[in-house]
């Protein structure tokens, strides 16, 4: 069923795609902008669960609020207006990497924290010409750019209490004093000798950062953790793998599906103790819903890639899990890829909304999987509402709604010694970091999605600390369709593409929507772009020079006016892994163009700015 | 896990060297003799400078400053396995084996760690320093592996390393072939 609607859907685009040729109407070099002739979707009995942190003219958390919408009040720029953006000011970070995440902006000041080394920016927005409040640069261990699995990248920093709170790639977590750039306190909660570096934007919850780390590819034992705002001491860690007791799977823990209910599943759904190198690291964006005291994360992928040394449900990896804000304490958990087989992680976004679903407000959890599923969830239980996948797959005909477990296509099971054919979507998913966002006024979603394909082949490999633990080669390639790929509207109460602007390269950058009714986002090949949220028109694009993978965010300056701040730097998976050729800062380490990308290069090099926007 | 790591590790190794050891077909050892032939920019032979009380480091005439006496004794150190096509064939199991090509990439292409193939070298390309690198590992990350595999596997694993180092990728017109790589 589902591959007859993929069938339709490429159908579909593909006459699109040739009409929109015809007409030469083409507003952005490379793509191409559809809109579905469908009805505006009701916003009656939508809300995103938790307000805007702060002021509306302020972001003060990575996602804007811990919900994870990405929403912003802010309304002076709109489709009407959008086409007289032009470049107010820009900031050079001085670091020439992949520049995910996003600045804050508190008060009268922007945040910019960098790659590896991790510099934080204190940027007066008072002043002409922006100078610096503060520069302060951390201790951060050298090795740590080596252990990192996918460039140096580092997605945002957190504020509470007068403090920038952010984690550094070696493993540390610490709190800088936002007014003068003095380190208050630094904690040690990553072990880089085993792989452990962090990259993970932390949120602050009731005085606790919440943080965890990366090395899914590494053979790391996932976890989280929340550290006193005042002191850095930890309160609470939960591991992803093992014993319930060190999982914290305890009397609060309901899984929705009985297949979840059990003791210790976090280490019998492994062979002997290959959970202690299973991977499930928490990489990704975190949320939290203060009615019910749950912060929700996702988990990465098992380690190793090669599934025959891991045989089971390697619980809890590539994992949605529900955590009791307060203990740590797991209370519902949902694996989108049981037993993944090809590096599905489930760290992506989980974006907290009521939404009307069959006449009945859902308390709902909306995801974008790397399995190319969309996931409409009870964030109260764990029950999947609805799931359909958002970009061409073929691993999986469907979720058996009985379980919520995937559906699976033989054929596109990955084994040691098998090479699997055109599996889509590739390991980069049908979605990764770059976050998507929500708008109350249109109840849609805007998600910036990859549309690639990948062959897959595992050999046995050896736990070494310190190294990969991987055991798979899997080249990847352009999806069904001739786009890489689509930034699209979702409606997460029925499970469609309301619209989709379709892409050359994969959308490695996350999305900003405001009250304006415009959605802002950025492309691989370096241009910044404003589209209308109903319609998804673009309206206004700029081309800031280096690949986006970072994500907008919207302000009001001390002037009065609207600004939107976006970061320019290629880099992350996309940019280092698979574009490494794009770089021209290593004179030792030069690259031939990849088979994925292989065109991206004319279009990028490496870079490093801010950019700020305004009418 | 760890603990038991190297010492199988070690298992693993005498299990993967032993039909070359035992004269065994060299085509077992998937020797990739499809690869051109190395044109090293540096000599075979790595000078080595004795610094007096059993230090010997290898000399980088080319920090030298003009008019500076090179000091200490020259020594030179010479890959036993340099030309030896079956080293060649174990060192490139030995880059699986120790989880060289998940950082490198498959043909030394660039992933994580810095690219191989383009026959550009950080810390230099002759074979005593490739060896120096790898046995004591380099600041951004990579490992020690001194004392931890044999030199011997080091010298190998410096044989297939510098075998890699075929293409000259200075200028890129945006055409012609691709290589493929694997994301994280």
């Amino acid at each position: 069923m589902k591959r007859a609607i993929w069938a339709d859907v490429l159908f579909l685009a593909i006459a699109i795609v040739s009409a929109c040729t015809r007409e030469g109407e083409r507003k952005t070099p490379g793509a191409d902008t559809t809109t579905a002739q469908l009805p505006a979707t009701t916003v009656s009995g939508t809300r995103i669960a938790v307000a805007h942190a702060g002021p509306p003219g302020e972001w003060q958390m990575p996602a804007g609020d811990y919900a994870s919408s990405r929403y912003s009040t802010l309304s002076t720029i709109t489709p009407a207006n959008a086409p007289n953006l032009h470049v107010s000011w820009a900031f050079s970070t001085g670091v020439l990497r992949g520049h995910e995440g996003q600045p804050l902006v508190i008060g009268n000041t922007m945040y910019v924290i960098t790659p590896y080394p991790n510099v934080a920016y204190a940027i007066d927005l008072t002043q002409q010409g922006q100078p610096l409040k503060w520069k302060f640069r951390p201790e951060n261990a050298q090795q740590a750019a080596g252990r990192a699995c996918c460039d140096v990248v580092n997605r945002g920093a957190a504020y509470a209490d007068g403090k920038i709170f952010y984690n550094l790639l070696d493993g540390h977590t610490i709190a800088v004093d936002a007014a003068t750039g003095r380190q208050i306190w630094r904690a040690t909660m990553g072990n880089l000798a085993r792989g452990e570096t962090m990259t993970m934007a932390p949120i602050v919850v009731k005085n606790k950062v919440i943080v965890g780390s990366s090395g899914g590819e590494m053979g790391i034992r996932g976890w989280i953790a929340a550290l006193d705002v005042a002191t850095g001491h930890e309160v609470w860690r939960a591991y992803n793998i093992g014993p319930d007791r060190d999982v914290k799977v305890g009397p609060k823990f309901k899984p929705f599906y009985a297949h979840d209910r059990g003791k210790d599943l976090g280490s019998t759904t492994w062979p002997g103790d290959t959970w202690k190198t299973g991977g499930g690291a928490v990489w990704g964006w975190l949320s939290y819903d203060p009615e019910l005291n749950l912060i929700y994360h996702g988990t990465s992928n098992p380690g190793p890639w090669n599934q025959d040394q891991r045989l089971g449900d390697n619980k809890w990896t590539a994992s949605i899990l529900a955590r009791d804000a307060d203990t740590g304490e797991m209370v519902w958990a949902l694996q989108t890829t049981p037993h993944d087989l090809w590096d599905y992680d489930a760290v992506n976004e989980n974006i907290l909304v009521d939404l009307p679903i069959k006449g009945v407000t859902r308390k709902a959890l909306v995801h974008f999987d790397r399995n190319g599923f969309a996931y409409t969830i009870d964030r109260a239980t764990g029950e999947v509402i609805l799931a359909e996948p958002f970009v061409p797959m073929n691993w999986s005909t469907g979720i058996d709604m009985q379980t919520g477990r995937p559906k699976m296509v033989a054929e596109k099971m990955t084994s040691q010694g098998k090479k699997v054919m055109d599996i889509c979507p590739s390991l980069e998913g049908g979605k990764n970091q770059q976050p998507a966002a929500f708008s109350p006024q249109t109840g849609l979603f805007y998600v910036p999605t990859n549309n690639l394909c990948m062959d897959f082949e595992s050999h046995a490999v050896t736990y070494i600390a310190g190294t990969p633990f991987i055991g798979a080669l899997a080249p990847e390639k352009g999806g069904p369709g001739g786009y890489r790929g689509e930034f699209m509207a979702w409606d997460a109460t029925t499970g469609k593409k309301v619209w989709g602007i379709k892409e050359p390269f994969p959308v490695w950058g996350g999305a900003l929507v405001t009250a304006g009714g415009v959605v802002f986002y950025g492309t691989l090949d370096g241009w910044f772009k404003a589209a209308d949220a109903r319609t998804g028109k673009v309206l206004w694009q700029f081309k800031v020079g280096s690949g986006v993978v970072g994500n907008p965010v919207t302000y009001t300056g001390p002037d009065g006016k609207q600004y939107v701040a976006i970061y320019a730097g290629i880099g992350g998976d996309m940019g280092l892994l698979i574009a490494g050729d794009v770089a021209a800062n290593l004179p030792y380490d030069v690259r031939e163009r990849g088979t994925t990308l292989p065109d991206l290069a004319r279009w990028t090099s490496w870079g490093g700015m801010l950019f700020v926007f305004s009418l | 896990m760890q603990a038991r790591s190297f010492a199988e590790l070690g298992l693993v190794i005498v299990a993967v060297c032993a039909p070359i050891a035992c004269g065994g077909d060299s085509s077992a050892a998937q020797t990739p003799t499809s690869k051109k032939t190395v044109q090293p920019s540096a000599a075979a032979t790595t000078r080595y400078v004795d610094g007096g009380d059993s230090m010997r480091f290898v000399a980088h005439d080319e920090n030298l400053p003009v008019g500076f006496p090179a000091s200490g004794r020259p020594l030179t150190l010479t890959n036993p396995y340099e030309g030896d096509k079956r080293a060649l064939g174990v060192g490139a199991q030995l880059y699986v084996t120790y989880n060289c090509i998940d950082c490198h990439g498959a043909d030394g292409s660039g992933a994580m760690g810095p690219s191989f193939a383009d026959g550009r070298w950080h810390f230099g390309g002759a074979p005593g320093e490739v060896f120096e690198s790898i046995y004591q590992g380099r600041p951004d990350g990579m490992p020690q592996w001194g004392g931890r595999i044999t030199n011997d596997q080091i010298w190998m694993l410096t044989t297939y390393v510098r075998s890699l180092a075929t293409k000259d990728l200075s200028t890129d017109n945006f055409t012609g072939k691709t290589i493929e790589r694997t994301g994280h």
